[in-house]
């Protein structure tokens, strides 16, 4: 018997104003695996997270999460399969009026059903194993980019999600600090068995933690294949976009005339 | 069409608040925090401003009638009516949508922006429950209260300035004998209407904030319009019906 997808996407259409940003995305993703997501600036990466994780709403086609469908779903509905995802966002997302601590712990104290102490323990390992621990009190504007990215993904891990989305993990990062992300990831990957989909622009970094990826452009994905050999598709696009090449198919990646 | 669509955003924005306050929504400690913000933050906004009011209406009304009948007997009382039933309640509101409905627009537009909004959705939690309901609950507590300090304010302000400036008797000036429970039932019922309208019609363009910071500037602009305008229309909406109701008597 085969296992069910934890994502699913059917023929699934988004459209902002007049730009159609997705136009007919099929995507499954099975449990437990890790998929990457890359392409062009403004393709519908993030569009794609935010559909999986119930904040936007798809204008036609099908989205479902964890055996839920999400399409046509009301908040309160939505919130029940949210508190089985975490997502690291973009922008960090952080609350800005909580410390550390309390960034960490707020999933674990909205979901309900721990104690203050197991909740402060559990944001405690949480904080050692991002190599943060001693800046619990500090207010997140007191913190560098890096590690206000650690303090994401200590939040989006810390209630060991059945499904973790990391929305460029490594943007505006060093490279060695973009490894340890990775590295922390993997870890966490191995710990949960979690079901992951990631997008990141850094795709050699992005490659090393997924196990596969796929290429999304003009709203709609035109490859995916293993991880390890994205540098080498067959899709010429998809090997002008890894290689960062000027020349070639993609027509959107050239610099414009003066 | 955007206007219809909006209109129906602020409603589910109106009745989403409802029932979060209903299902007592909101963490308690944020409804102390934000009764301290909007209340006690701003008493020292209304007293001023509201004390200047005064002082120029009691200073105005006092020059009219010496140039009419010189007769000062009511204009005390006929004062404090009009501050109970509508001044008192309407000014504190306006003073308050502009130094609150801004903040509370800043604050959730910020929070939208930079994806919070989102992260507290991530979290099971509900944005409205999560910002607008202790905000909501603190501004018609707080509204009340400060209208009666404002009226309060404005009154004795009005009354020093009657005595100085044109030598009216304060025993007959502070004379609350034409205040009628109908009067106090008033102002209770705009305060509470305002109360209600300003921390709404913020946290709806907070909400609706896009972009960077210019979609924050925008929402707090729109807030303070908004605000401003909302309690100005609930006022006329809300004098008419008591004057309705009163059969004019009021």
């Amino acid at each position: 018997m085969s296992v069910a997808p934890a994502i699913r996407l059917t023929d699934v259409h988004k459209r902002y104003e007049k730009r159609e940003v997705l136009a007919g995305i099929s995507l499954d993703v099975a449990p437990g695996s890790r998929l990457g997501l890359i392409g062009p600036a403004a393709s519908g990466k993030s569009v794609i997270l935010k559909l999986i994780a119930g904040l936007e709403q798809a204008d036609g086609g099908t989205v479902t999460v964890l055996d839920h469908v999400l399409t046509g779903k009301r908040e309160v509905q939505l919130g029940v399969v949210r508190r089985r995802i975490g997502m690291l966002f973009q922008n960090y997302a952080l609350f800005d009026f909580l410390t550390v601590e309390r960034n960490v712990a707020f999933p674990l104290e909205q979901r309900g059903g721990m104690t203050a102490h197991a909740i402060a323990e559990r944001v405690a390992e949480r904080l050692r194993a991002v190599g943060l621990f001693g800046s619990e009190h500090k207010l997140t504007a007191e913190l560098s980019g890096g590690m206000k990215k650690r303090v994401g993904i200590a939040r989006a891990t810390v209630a060991d999600a059945e499904l973790v989305i990391y929305d460029e993990p490594t943007a505006g990062l060093d490279p060695v600090t973009t490894q340890k992300i990775y590295d922390l990831l993997a870890a966490d990957h191995v710990r949960t068995k979690a079901t992951v989909i990631a997008v990141s622009s850094d795709v050699a970094a992005l490659a090393g933690f997924v196990d596969e990826i796929a290429f999304l452009y003009h709203g709609k994905i035109i490859y995916r294949g293993p991880a390890a050999t994205i540098a080498d598709a067959p899709d010429p696009m998809v090997r002008q976009f890894v290689r960062g090449e000027l020349e070639g198919p993609l027509q959107d990646v050239r610099p414009e005339a003066p | 069409m955007k206007a219809l669509r909006a209109a129906r955003d602020l409603w589910i924005v109106y009745v989403s608040t409802i029932a979060g306050v209903l299902r007592r929504g909101g963490a308690r400690g944020e409804l102390v925090r934000q009764l301290h913000a909007i209340g006690n933050k701003s008493v020292l906004f209304i007293v001023v401003t509201l004390g200047f009011i005064g002082m120029v209406m009691a200073y105005e009304a006092c020059s009219q009638l010496s140039r009419i009948t010189g007769d000062y007997s009511q204009i005390g009382g006929q004062f404090i009516r009009l501050i109970v039933s509508d001044f008192g309640p309407t000014l504190t509101a306006l003073m308050l949508a502009t130094r609150v409905g801004a903040g509370i627009a800043a604050e959730i537009g910020s929070m939208k922006v930079t994806e919070q909004i989102d992260a507290l959705r991530m979290s099971g939690v509900q944005p409205i429950d999560y910002l607008i309901v202790p905000r909501f609950i603190a501004s018609v507590i707080m509204t009340l209260l400060l209208s009666v300090i404002g009226g309060l304010v404005m009154f004795g302000a009005g009354g020093l300035t009657a005595e100085h400036s044109f030598g009216v008797n304060p025993e007959i000036f502070y004379d609350f004998t034409q205040v009628r429970p109908r009067h106090l039932i008033l102002m209770c019922i705009k305060a509470l209407a305002y109360g209600a309208a300003i921390p709404i019609v913020a946290g709806f363009c907070g909400l609706r904030a896009r972009g960077s910071s210019e979609g924050v500037g925008w929402a707090t602009t729109a807030a303070v319009i908004g605000g401003s305008f909302a309690v100005i229309v609930l006022d006329f909406i809300i004098s008419a019906a008591a004057l309705f109701v009163t059969g004019g008597d009021l």
